[in-house]
């Protein structure tokens, strides 16, 4: 049967060797790359499409691009605080090296250096609490990965299944009912999602709560 | 309202940084004795062998996830009484509603600030002291 035919009698062409050829090694190569990710001896079923995996994608670069700059503005903040700090103490030094100050002019310089190294401290610590906070990018992140790592999984059980069978295989499985999503990457538009704490807030107090 | 820096804690999460972002805000806040769980199996089994005043958890968790932790904290007479606030990725409001529903005692959605969790936990304590 010429495609031509096949085609007008609604069967589906026969594909050609070439065909299954390069689906094998896709598969291939797929299933080396897991093995590289270790990932192999788990095999899930992902419910998730190749669209869902692109945007999960974004989500993992959007998120890991934050962090990054959170940490940077925060070392800058704190670096500059330091300087700071180091020229004042090497200032307060000298002078008292070169016996410049009076006894008052003394004290009252080193109280006002306490006073500096206090209030830098102070924003130190809180850029050391905003570099801790900017870690939860791996948590989020994390969850993320693991569904696109199954999403693959599924995808080479398919293309096995495909060359084992010789024929379309079925597309992915519906979700399993109760599945937990993890982030949501795209939660404009929704309404069966929270997109901030407010909206938790405002959730738990329509309950009552 | 308990002293909060004699309070013990109770972090679960399956992320190991989760773990130590929660216990870092809770010790910035005064708690200084803060344990750690890497599923809800493994916090039962410490809940059931140590006297913690409060449970923080993750909901989505291998081996037994936050909901089944919650679940199993509210069903033990000696253990129910202990608050169990979620902070989680899940975002869904049927997940909050169901949260609520199992008996948690607030709920928080990842990414967080250390202000809201200050918040939570200070009320909770606050609802509990009160009797409620």
């Amino acid at each position: 049967m010429d495609p031509t035919t096949a085609a007008a009698s609604g069967a589906a062409p026969a594909a050609s060797p070439e065909v299954f050829q390069q689906l094998g090694q896709i598969t291939r190569q797929l299933h080396d790359t897991l093995n590289h990710l270790g990932v192999m001896p788990k095999l899930r079923q992902s419910a998730e499409g190749l669209p869902d995996a692109r945007s999960r994608l974004s989500y993992i670069a959007k998120k890991t691009g934050e962090a990054a700059d959170k940490v940077l503005n925060a070392v800058d903040l704190a670096k500059q605080d330091h300087a700071d700090i180091s020229a004042a103490a090497r200032k307060l030094a000298a002078a008292v090296a070169a016996d410049k100050l009076s006894a008052g002019a003394s004290a009252a310089a080193v109280l006002a250096f306490v006073s500096q190294v206090e209030a830098a401290s102070g924003r130190m610590d809180q850029h050391l609490t905003d570099i801790m906070m900017a870690q939860d990018f791996h948590d989020l992140t994390g969850q993320v990965v693991a569904k696109v790592v199954a999403l693959a999984i599924d995808l080479e059980d398919s293309l096995v299944k495909l060359l084992v069978q010789a024929a379309p295989s079925e597309l992915a499985p519906e979700p399993p009912s109760g599945e937990l999503n993890g982030p949501v990457v795209n939660p404009e538009g929704r309404t069966d999602v929270v997109s901030n704490q407010s909206e938790v807030d405002d959730l738990l107090a329509s309950m009552g709560f | 309202m308990s002293d909060l820096s004699q309070m013990k804690f109770l972090v679960v999460d399956d992320f190991s940084t989760m773990r130590r972002i929660v216990r870092g805000l809770l010790k910035e806040m005064g708690m200084n004795h803060v344990d750690e769980a890497e599923d809800g199996a493994i916090a039962l089994h410490m809940v059931k062998n140590n006297k913690y005043d409060f449970v923080v958890s993750d909901i989505n968790m291998p081996n037994m996830n936050g909901f089944d932790l919650l679940k199993a904290i509210k069903a033990d007479p000696d253990l129910k009484s202990i608050p169990v606030l979620m902070v989680t990725a899940e975002a869904r409001k049927e997940d909050i509603v169901l949260a609520v529903q199992s008996g948690a005692a607030g709920y928080i959605v990842k990414p967080f600030t250390k202000a809201t969790l200050e918040d939570k936990v200070i009320k909770i304590m606050q609802k509990r002291a009160a009797g409620g």
